[in-house]
């Protein structure tokens, strides 16, 4: 490994060396690449769970961060945001159509393994966060909320999912996970102006 | 926690959508509620800015991980292979897309006087081939989505700018290739120093302008009241005798219609409300009339 990762930069110079990659040399997305392939790898690993899928994620979507890095816009966000977003985004949808694929195979213990695979215990998701500034906002939410917001994110299911995970009316699922994020926004203070 | 209220006052609908963008930045709407997430952000500022702010907040949950070493070599290695997609705009990835064959620049001689917007650099090619006309050539640019003239030539160059690049999406090649042409010529109207724009209001509603330079003459209306279905807006050339020619009828799109008029020795335009079919001479008084 020759260049270690520049997880320190600050997000000005993340974002600048995302700029500076669009319409450049293929080798000024070396360093892209180190700043944002654990952002990308690390929220694949948070749906996917297994490092086998999470690392074909990864390299799918750093490839479409460089393919598409004209369309990056910093006023719009922060290129880890971006990242994320395209890791996340890329991550679901192939939970989604392996699920679709094993619901047609072997409905009935393959439905089961799976859900217990993806159960998500909230103080394993705490613990993974220790340090982060999210974790001291995650604290800030209501027992209920947490639970919602959690499993949906960590298990990229839809509301519907959700609402069937935790045995809940889908309407209830929805205001907790709305109300779960926007407390966690004004925490995080995601403002922008 | 306060309620979310948004502008969108008392409906309760549009208030559902919104509830729905949390969701949307976890991925965890199914298609329906996706769709429905998408028509808002696409109308709504406010709801692209909340939806941002969602994925920040999505992101924070992210915790960094090493990703596997080989996978460094092979990334790296595949974008050596890979070509990067230009513009801003989503429909234009399903364009040119990933032919490793196509390096960075557009290959293209920028004649453009529009500035140095990288997309403007590629409308070039069949310079000089304009539309050879003998007469009236009426070109119709209405069937695209076009920014509003401004009150000076520069900004209607940088309105031209914009649109060009939105209408190379369209994927059929000669279209593409005649929306060039025409910008190619729109660009040299710009260019020319005796070109004028003249407006006025249209009787009735909306608004006209005409760019005259030369002998070209690039017509614009806004806000044009929908007509009866037996009834189409006719533009006619207005020459120095006071003469009228028609240069066609004007398709309108929400009220919008643009007509490229080449090799015309008109002084203005104007437009009347005609038979759906047109007339030979104007029928009815016109609703505007641009002359200098």
């Amino acid at each position: 490994m020759a260049s270690p990762p520049v997880r320190t930069s600050s997000r000005e110079s993340v974002d600048a060396l995302l700029v500076a990659c669009a319409g450049g040399d293929p080798s000024s997305f070396t360093p892209v690449y180190d700043a944002l392939g654990p952002v990308a790898y690390g929220a694949s690993l948070g749906v996917l769970r297994d490092p086998d899928h999470a690392a074909e994620v990864t390299q799918e979507v750093m490839v479409e961060v460089w393919q598409t890095a004209s369309r990056f816009d910093a006023a719009r966000g922060s290129a880890r945001t971006w990242v994320a977003t395209l890791a996340r985004r890329r991550a679901v949808d192939r939970v989604r159509s392996e699920q679709a694929h094993r619901d047609r195979d072997q409905r009935d213990t393959d439905l089961r393994t799976n859900e217990a695979e993806r159960d998500v215990v909230v103080e394993d998701v705490e613990r993974r966060l220790e340090g982060s500034a999210v974790r001291r906002c995650i604290e800030g939410l209501t027992p209920t909320q947490r639970e919602a917001v959690v499993v949906a994110y960590y298990g990229g299911l839809t509301y519907r999912e959700v609402a069937e995970r935790l045995d809940k009316a889908l309407p209830t699922v929805k205001s907790r996970i709305r109300d779960g994020l926007n407390r966690l926004r004004d925490c995080l203070e995601v403002g922008r102006g | 926690m306060a309620d979310e209220t948004t502008g969108t006052g008392t409906d309760g609908l549009a208030g559902d959508v919104w509830d729905l963008l949390p969701g949307y930045a976890l991925g965890a709407l199914d298609d329906a509620d996706r769709e429905a997430v998408e028509r808002l952000l696409a109308s709504d500022a406010d709801a692209r800015r909340a939806l941002d702010e969602y994925r920040d907040v999505v992101a924070a949950f992210v915790v960094e991980a090493e990703p596997p070493a080989a996978l460094r070599a092979s990334v790296l290695a595949q974008v050596q292979d890979t070509a990067q997609l230009h513009g801003p705009t989503a429909e234009a990835a399903s364009a040119p897309a990933a032919s490793p064959a196509a390096p960075a620049a557009p290959p293209a001689a920028p004649a453009s006087p529009a500035g140095p917007d990288p997309e403007q650099g590629s409308v070039v090619s069949a310079a000089g081939t304009a539309p050879s006309s003998g007469g009236a050539e009426v070109v119709d640019l209405a069937s695209r989505r076009r920014r509003r003239w401004g009150t000076a030539v520069a900004a209607v160059a940088a309105a031209f700018a914009i649109a060009v690049p939105t209408t190379v999406a369209v994927q059929v090649s000669a279209e593409r290739d005649r929306l060039r042409e025409q910008a190619q010529v729109v660009s040299e109207m710009l260019a020319d120093p005796d070109s004028s724009i003249l407006r006025g209001a249209v009787q009735g509603g909306g608004e006209a302008s005409v760019l005259v330079a030369g002998d070209d003459m690039l017509f614009r209306a806004d806000d044009l009241p929908a007509l009866d279905a037996d009834q189409a807006y006719q533009l006619w050339v207005v020459e120095g005798d006071g003469s009228v020619s028609s240069a066609g009828l004007l398709a309108t799109h929400d009220g919008q219609a643009t007509s490229l008029v080449q090799g015309q020795h008109g002084v203005g335009m104007a437009v009347s409300v005609e038979p759906k079919s047109g007339s030979e001479q104007p029928t009815t008084a016109p609703i505007v009339v641009l002359g200098a």
